[in-house]
């Protein structure tokens, strides 16, 4: 079967999704497969989350923290990025501190909405182009982006503020990102989902806001934690005979209930979007509490076609 | 009578708050469905239902205008229940011509290109608006409870944190230095200082490329009319939230990643004097089915050898499962500070139509008012 998701020379890969469907799990096992493929890898998680936690990082801050021979983790708080990008445009030191008291700050950072999304993107675009040796430090970024209703903010931000920066060194960093996002041979959006209906609409609307609407590079959908195949028909004829009560067969049709209902909201993400998803299996224990990243990184390599 | 069912009727505002994806607003509607079962007039206010979910409550169409949900479909004549959609931006734009003097005087605010851009962004306005929503039910609403589901975890604090915020920034020196940026100088109103703080801003809108400053400046002024309306309302928002008659509801699920994110949540809340009053604990497996205290039964005897180990698989997948929400629930709980007031089984699927809810309710509310649904999905 060919890759469902081929990664070709893309350096960046911003993944999304409702809140709690699995992106933090599917980005680090993501790069976990891109690592074992002798990619050098960055992944970064915007705002405290679980990410350094599942790569096997002691602790993580604003600057990558080697994990492994080529993965490295980071976070990036949008305030503290904030915080940098106005010391050193102001360079008056005293000026900037004043300016960064709490609220005063706020306003700062309401008053240029996009603001600190756009500097999210500003410092994930340094990490893009930070040489060592001659070479990328870096081959792919991934971005385990914020929740759904918070990414839309993050991916338009160039645009948003280009409406209101003209000329100046902001317009051209604008300028620069829009290139770095809106370039499909660099940067793929890839939307996690679990097979339920609120998230799989959920994910139906962001795939269309950021295709259609923004025209980004939307790859095909992660569909998490659907059930694997267990039960013949045979043996779910033979399971109408057994007792309803019995903990087993309650379990066997729950198992049912929930593949049937996987397998509706795969046909729905493909029919509406034209493409097959890329299915990862639910896993018992959950994937994040046990060696279950290592079973998702070698799905994920499958699906994009990244040989060990 | 529970913890659950003397809080639905004896508080006023019921605000469910927890982490994204644990089924918050499914436990909102299900709760204001038992309420109204029981006789009061709720309202309840929801974020993002589900598009099944909000066909159901009546919410087909966008609009925060009141939907009364048909509950005798499912057996409860005369329960009134009706299901609000929170609609940030109309609500911020209601608000500046409710606390406009003038016609005049809200269409200069409403008109600035800042506004248009911040109404949706500026730091806490958006949760500012719901909460105005909230208070507006309360206030005129003519119902005996409101059932509010929050913005997920990160978000609902600051959610109610807002009407503090937006205080704080009508009342900061920010405010002040926008109307006068010569404030930040140490010699403010000297000739020096003005010149020096020109020269910075002209870089500051050179660097930014955006007439940053003065349309600051004029937003500032447009809005300054207002604030002193908006000061007293804020206020009384704040004191509904704080009242004795409103009350917190952490929905949970029984995951190791929540843990921390409560313990966030219960911290932030701490910190503006909010407490949790109750913990209902979603997609839980029935311990008496699941459960590791027994040794696993044997599967069912005449069939298949094959047939018997996948049975014995999926029970093997719950019962893993369910140790695992074991292990992960006495954290949680701990954290919450507050009793589990009801837990609910795990569904095969997302809730969808009245009767789900239905379904829900007498989970939250076992042996309670009369349910014509059975029981679906774990839970027997």
């Amino acid at each position: 079967m060919p890759p469902r998701l081929p990664l070709a020379s893309q350096r960046l890969i911003v993944i999304t999704g409702k809140g709690g469907v699995g992106k933090t799990t599917v980005t680090a096992a993501f790069a976990q497969a891109a690592a074992a493929a002798r990619r050098r890898v960055l992944a970064v998680e915007v705002g405290p989350g679980r990410l350094g936690t599942l790569l096997g990082a002691a602790t993580v801050s604003h600057e990558p923290t080697r994990v492994g021979p080529r993965l490295a983790v980071a976070r990036l708080e949008s305030e503290a990025v904030l915080g940098d990008f106005v010391l050193s445009a102001l360079r008056l030191r005293l000026l900037a501190r004043r300016l960064l008291e709490s609220t005063t700050f706020q306003v700062l950072a309401a008053a240029a909405p996009g603001l600190p999304e756009l500097l999210v993107l500003h410092r994930v675009a340094g990490w893009l182009e930070e040489r060592r040796l001659g070479r990328p430090a870096y081959d792919l970024v991934l971005l385990d982006a914020p929740a759904s209703g918070h990414s839309l903010p993050l991916l338009a931000a160039p645009r948003t503020l280009g409406a209101l920066a003209r000329f100046g060194p902001v317009a051209t960093l604008l300028r620069n990102m829009e290139r770095m996002l809106h370039d499909p041979a660099t940067t793929l959006v890839c939307l996690v989902t679990t097979p339920e209906e609120l998230a799989v609409r959920e994910t139906l609307e962001l795939h269309q806001e950021l295709d259609v609407g923004l025209g980004l590079s939307v790859g095909p959908p992660i569909l998490n934690a659907v059930p694997r195949r267990r039960f013949t028909p045979t043996d779910v004829a033979a399971l109408a005979a057994l007792d309803p009560d019995d903990p087993h067969v309650v379990a066997a049709r729950f198992h049912l209930e929930r593949r049937r209902q996987a397998q509706a909201q795969y046909s729905t993400l493909r029919r509406t979007l034209g493409v097959s998803p890329v299915r990862l299996p639910l896993l018992f224990p959950p994937p994040e509490t046990s060696g279950g990243i290592d079973a998702l990184a070698t799905d994920l390599a499958r699906a994009a076609g990244l040989a060990a | 009578m529970t913890l659950l069912a003397q809080a639905l009727e004896t508080k006023r505002v019921v605000l469910c708050v927890g982490s994204g994806g644990v089924g918050k607003t499914t436990t909102a509607a299900a709760l204001a469905g038992e309420a109204a079962r029981r006789g009061r007039r709720t309202a309840v206010l929801t974020v993002d239902p589900a598009q099944r979910l909000k066909d159901a409550l009546g919410l087909g169409a966008l609009g925060s205008q009141a939907r009364r949900v048909p509950l005798a479909t499912v057996g409860a004549r005369g329960a009134h229940l009706d299901a609000f959609l929170l609609d940030v931006k109309r609500t911020f734009d209601d608000l500046v011509r409710a606390l406009a003097s003038t016609p005049e005087q809200a269409e200069r605010v409403l008109q600035n290109r800042l506004y248009q851009n911040l109404s949706g962004t500026l730091a806490g306005t958006a949760e500012y608006m719901a909460v105005e929503t909230v208070y507006r039910l309360a206030e005129e609403g003519d119902y005996d409870l409101l059932v509010v589901d929050t913005p997920p975890a990160r978000h609902a604090v600051d959610f109610l944190d807002a009407p503090r915020r937006l205080l704080a920034l009508l009342d900061s020196r920010a405010f002040a230095i926008l109307k006068d940026p010569t404030t930040i100088l140490p010699a403010a109103g000297s000739r020096l200082a003005h010149l020096v703080l020109a020269a910075v801003l002209r870089a500051l809108e050179r660097f930014t490329g955006m007439g940053l400053v003065r349309e600051i400046g004029e937003f500032v002024g447009a809005i300054e009319a207002l604030t002193g309306a908006l000061r007293d309302r804020v206020r009384r928002v704040a004191a509904l939230l704080h009242a004795e008659s409103t009350w917190l509801l952490l929905v949970a699920a029984p995951e190791p990643r929540l843990v921390a994110e409560t313990d966030t949540l219960v911290r932030a809340l701490a910190a503006i004097d909010l407490r949790i009053g109750g913990i209902v604990v979603n997609r839980t497996l029935p311990r008496a089915l699941f459960g590791t205290a027994t040794p696993p039964p044997a599967p069912p005897t005449g069939v298949s050898p094959t047939l018997a180990a996948r049975l014995r698989r999926s029970y093997q997948d719950l019962r893993t499962l369910a140790a695992h929400q074991e292990a992960a629930l006495v954290p949680l709980v701990a954290t919450g500070g507050a009793p589990v007031v009801a837990e609910v089984p795990l569904f095969p699927g997302d809730p969808a139509s009245l009767a789900d809810l239905a379904t829900i309710g007498s989970h939250l509310f076992p042996g309670g008012a009369g349910h014509v649904v059975p029981a679906r999905g774990l839970g027997r």
